[in-house]
């Protein structure tokens, strides 16, 4: 009689966790406090700057929670878009759960149009000399650090050299 | 075992998550163009109102400079 409850529950709890159809697209969710960018929309795929490298979502891809560093997200709305929909995200955190619903959560995201670059390229020659005269280790130089590589990435997604 | 740390260069300088996460925002919006960077530099400000409770009413809530004022 337990064994008998006791399974019944595993297996409601089961189909509750896992459909029982394949995903055919990513259902994304992609928000900031401010706002919510996307809410359940269907996209073939996602592309995602995760910490330890890029990587790519597609339906049915297996469950994935990934720390975001600062650059770029790519949405391929259809299969083969030559033009992928691309924000610049300051970091946050992804999680594509069984289903291939895909959440995208970041502190803020911009699209590549609104970065200066006279700016960037400003903010990055200022951060790097606030990093060579701050004392190794401290706050001022790890804030120093933060700034140069956040600059250096805009740099790169908006096609602008910085060394 | 090697005694150096195995963790981000922030941490090792004491800061948290949470304050690194607001830097690369806060550095991020700073050099946007302008009609995206006056709505993005919205999301940084804060300010703090102050009431004064006096024989038990609350008197009307107005701003403080910084929270320094605000027990004055």
């Amino acid at each position: 009689m337990l064994s008998r409850t006791a399974s019944s529950f595993l297996r409601r709890s089961a189909t509750r966790c896992m459909s029982t159809e394949a995903a055919t697209a990513v259902k994304l969710n992609f928000c900031l406090p401010q706002e919510t960018l996307y809410k359940g929309a269907s996209v073939h795929s996602v592309i995602l700057p995760g910490m330890g490298g890029e990587y790519g979502i597609t339906a049915n891809h297996v469950p994935y929670v990934s720390q975001l560093k600062p650059g770029v997200v790519k949405i391929l709305h259809e299969e083969g878009s030559a033009d992928p929909e691309k924000y610049f995200v300051a970091g946050g955190y992804a999680l594509t759960h069984p289903d291939s619903t895909t959440d995208v959560i970041c502190p803020e995201a911009v699209k590549l149009d609104d970065i200066d670059p006279s700016e960037v390229a400003k903010k990055y020659d200022a951060a790097r000399t606030k990093f060579s005269s701050a004392t190794a280790g401290s706050i001022e130089q790890a804030e120093a650090q933060i700034e140069m590589e956040i600059t250096k990435e805009m740099g790169m997604a908006i096609g602008v050299s910085l060394n | 075992m090697s005694s150096t740390p195995v963790t981000t260069f922030w941490r090792v300088a004491g800061m948290s998550y949470l304050q690194y996460i607001n830097k690369t925002a806060g550095t991020m919006r700073s050099v946007l163009k302008e009609p995206a960077k006056t709505r993005a530099m919205a999301q940084e400000a804060y300010g703090y109102n102050a009431a004064v409770w006096e024989a038990g009413k609350q008197g009307p809530k107005l701003p403080v400079a910084n929270i320094q004022q605000a027990g004055k």
